[in-house]
């Protein structure tokens, strides 16, 4: 792991002025498999300014879920963060810090796991413990990151509990795991994750495991603990109902790149990128006359082991232009008049300006032998 | 919870009758007994036995009884305690095994630790380090541990005690303490010895208990909640013996409900090579000589034995997984 981080100081991107809780810069992880080399992120870099939602939407295998798990530095093996920062800044007036030079197992790690970054996962009925009661496994987590008091943790797993939204958090904190109810799982997962007041919460697709019913009531309480922690939270879904509920702002992402960015409302009303636009026609609407057909994005995700060249949406994009899509890999490219919308199109002008730098699927130099 | 422990007792008193029933049957079906074998033997040595003489015998022995009687009359003693004599030893059966049963406790109970011991922390670290050199080289020596006869691997640690280590290696004790009364030199002499067959012993379970330990482990590895307490922050060491270890264990208790069985008669091969004097050899004498009631009191012991492990075992799984509800 440590070998790999000076690569990343090599081409240090200086982090910006703003008061962002984390920013994501030009982060690739490769899984080095038997089979070969699997380029999972390619270059993804975003920020998440302080007391904001971020959502990161795209299909499975875009690379959602493993860009959460390089903020906790738990990417599983044989997976390996090769080249990027991510620079944290937990409280406002902290100085930002690249958490990559922090080895995974080493003791800085841990402080920020569960303690400033929370995380909670997608399968509400195996992420916890059946062996513990769903109290002793929060209780574990505040022990771990701020007081040593039994009793005092004891307290606050209830407190957290409660607030929650548990009815009876007493008797739910000696509860085990297989005794509750998948949303009730849920809450206690929340629960746990907030348990030490993090400044950002990774979800990654809390909800979709869950009933509508369920997951509405769990992302009125996401967001309602989210206005009064303050917390930023990096949501990670594929659902774009669930988008429009949760989000500021949202980041699109294919094959391991962030192929648009904008604010929630531009996605919705003012998608550039073909993919967005796609994805977004692909919601099953009310009032969708019967027998009309939902539209489906053709074709599906390529086979990870291949590279694409040039934009790696080319084989299936409804805009496809020969002799340029299939060659150039776009670059990400402001929309006139919106610098804060992104997008990385050839339908767009300028999107050819880091065509000589990047090639798609290639970093040269950057993937280190598998250790 | 009582309830269920009075539902158990009556269950297994009621597996045990029927274990016993079936057993007597079938030590009753190849023809001959041992009093036969000792009648054939009488001959041999040039006595000659009348027809009168033979018949007082079976008179004596109950043999011209139908089989449900003599069982009836087994079974009658046995739930007083009183088990029979044997024919061969020409004593009562419940004394013969008795005094034979404190070794092969022990030998087989050092066995179980030592395996346990071995086999958790070795499965656990062959399973965190799957496809090292190490974890390659622990399944090498596991699959030898279980396909390597016990026989053969006790007459290794011989040759191996013997010649490397110049001891005077095979029984329990070295020849001076053989027939001497237990004494502190006679326990550390002893110390000495078990380590042979408790290894021959245990060398099997846990190669096997190693393997199963790794690929429990391996599976509980991939459950969510294992990277919910990475997540949390906690060390990798708490994560994988708190929260994967406890996890993995189901089988490993499991197997537990079959090892009582064979602490008294798991070693009969080893004990025989190894010339110790536990209660194995005299399981394999018994059935071979046809000493009956001493045969079927063995047979008895060992499914009393499984009953009763399996009922611990499954209280030890209750008290080891919240999931699991004794009613």
């Amino acid at each position: 792991m440590a070998e790999t981080i000076p690569s990343a100081q090599s081409t240090e991107i200086r982090p910006t002025g703003e008061d962002n809780v984390i920013e994501v810069l030009d982060l690739h992880v490769h899984f080095f498999t038997t089979l070969g080399v699997v380029r999972a992120l390619n270059g993804v870099t975003f920020k998440i300014p302080r007391g904001r939602v971020l959502g990161v939407v795209g299909e499975s295998g875009s690379g959602k879920s493993v860009t959460g798990f390089s903020i906790m530095q738990l990417v599983q093996h044989p997976g390996k963060i090769v080249k990027g920062q991510i620079l944290l800044k937990a409280r406002k007036d902290d100085q930002p810090i690249n958490i990559l030079k922090y080895d995974r197992h080493s003791q800085q790690m841990r402080n920020i796991r569960g303690n400033e970054v929370g995380m909670i996962f997608q399968e509400p009925m195996t992420s916890l413990n059946p062996s513990y009661t769903v109290g002793n496994q929060i209780q574990e987590a505040i022990l771990l990151h701020q007081t040593p008091d039994k009793d005092e943790a004891w307290r606050r797993t209830v407190d957290i509990l409660r607030r929650v939204g548990m009815p009876n958090p007493e008797r739910i904190a000696r509860s085990y795991p297989h005794e509750l109810s998948g949303g009730m799982r849920q809450r206690a997962m929340i629960a746990m994750a907030l348990s030490c007041t993090p400044s950002l919460l990774i979800a990654d697709e809390p909800t979709t495991a869950l009933d509508v019913t369920t997951e509405a009531q769990i992302l009125d309480l996401m967001r309602e603990l989210q206005k009064d922690i303050g917390m930023s939270i990096m949501f990670i879904t594929h659902n774009m109902g669930v988008v429009a509920q949760m989000c500021d702002e949202v980041v699109v992402m294919y094959l391991g790149r962030i192929v648009e960015r904008a604010s929630v409302e531009e996605i919705f009303y003012d998608p550039k990128h073909p993919y967005t636009v796609a994805l977004l026609r692909s919601i099953p609407r009310i009032g969708l006359s019967k027998g009309e057909k939902l539209e489906v994005i053709k074709g599906g995700v390529p086979d990870s082991y291949s590279t694409v060249t040039g934009c790696p949406f080319h084989p299936r994009c409804p805009n496809f232009m020969p002799g340029i899509c299939d060659k150039v890999m776009p670059a990400e490219t402001p929309i006139e008049g919106n610098p804060h919308h992104t997008v990385r199109c050839h339908l767009y002008p300028g999107s050819a300006a880091e065509a000589e730098v990047e090639t798609s699927g290639l970093a040269p130099g950057t993937a280190p032998a598998a250790s | 919870m009582v309830n269920y422990i009075i539902r158990r007792v009556l269950y297994m008193i009621v597996t045990v009758f029927f274990i016993s029933i079936i057993a007597f049957i079938l030590i009753n079906l190849p023809p001959g007994s041992a009093l036969d074998a000792q009648i054939q033997r009488l001959r041999q040595q040039g006595g000659d036995i009348s027809m009168q003489q033979i018949n007082d015998l079976k008179e004596r022995y109950g043999l011209n009884d139908p089989v449900y009687v003599q069982y009836l009359k087994w079974i009658g003693g046995a739930i007083h305690g009183d088990f029979g004599q044997s024919f061969t030893y020409n004593a009562p059966v419940g004394e013969l095994i008795w005094s034979r049963i404190a070794v092969s406790v022990i030998l087989s109970l050092f066995a179980l630790i030592f395996a346990w011991v071995v086999a958790i922390p070795v499965g656990v670290y062959s399973a965190t380090h799957r496809y090292t050199v190490p974890d390659y080289i622990v399944t090498v020596i596991q699959f030898v541990g279980i396909a390597i006869p016990e026989f053969l691997l006790a007459l290794l640690l011989l040759v191996f005690a013997a010649t490397v280590l110049h001891m005077d290696a095979g029984g329990l004790n070295s020849q001076q303490f053989q027939n001497a009364p237990w004494s502190w030199a006679k326990l550390m002499d002893t110390i000495k010895h078990i380590w042979i067959p408790v290894i021959v012993i245990g060398a099997g379970s846990t190669a096997w208990l190693t393997r199963v330990m790794r690929a429990n482990l391996l599976d509980v590895l991939n459950y969510q909640y294992v990277q919910t307490a990475r997540a949390k922050g906690l060390k990798e060491n708490v994560v994988i013996w708190k929260h994967a270890v406890r996890n993995a264990l189901h089988p490993l208790i499991m197997s537990l409900g079959t090892a009582l069985p064979t602490l008294i008669s798991g070693e009969v091969i080893v004990s025989i090579v190894l010339n110790i004097p536990s209660d194995g050899p005299l399981f394999l004498a018994s059935l071979q000589t046809k000493d009956m009631y001493l045969a079927i009191t063995f047979v008895l012991l060992q499914s009393v034995l499984l009953v009763v492990g399996n009922l611990l075992a499954d209280f030890l799984l209750a008290w080891a997984d919240p999931r699991v509800r004794l009613e």
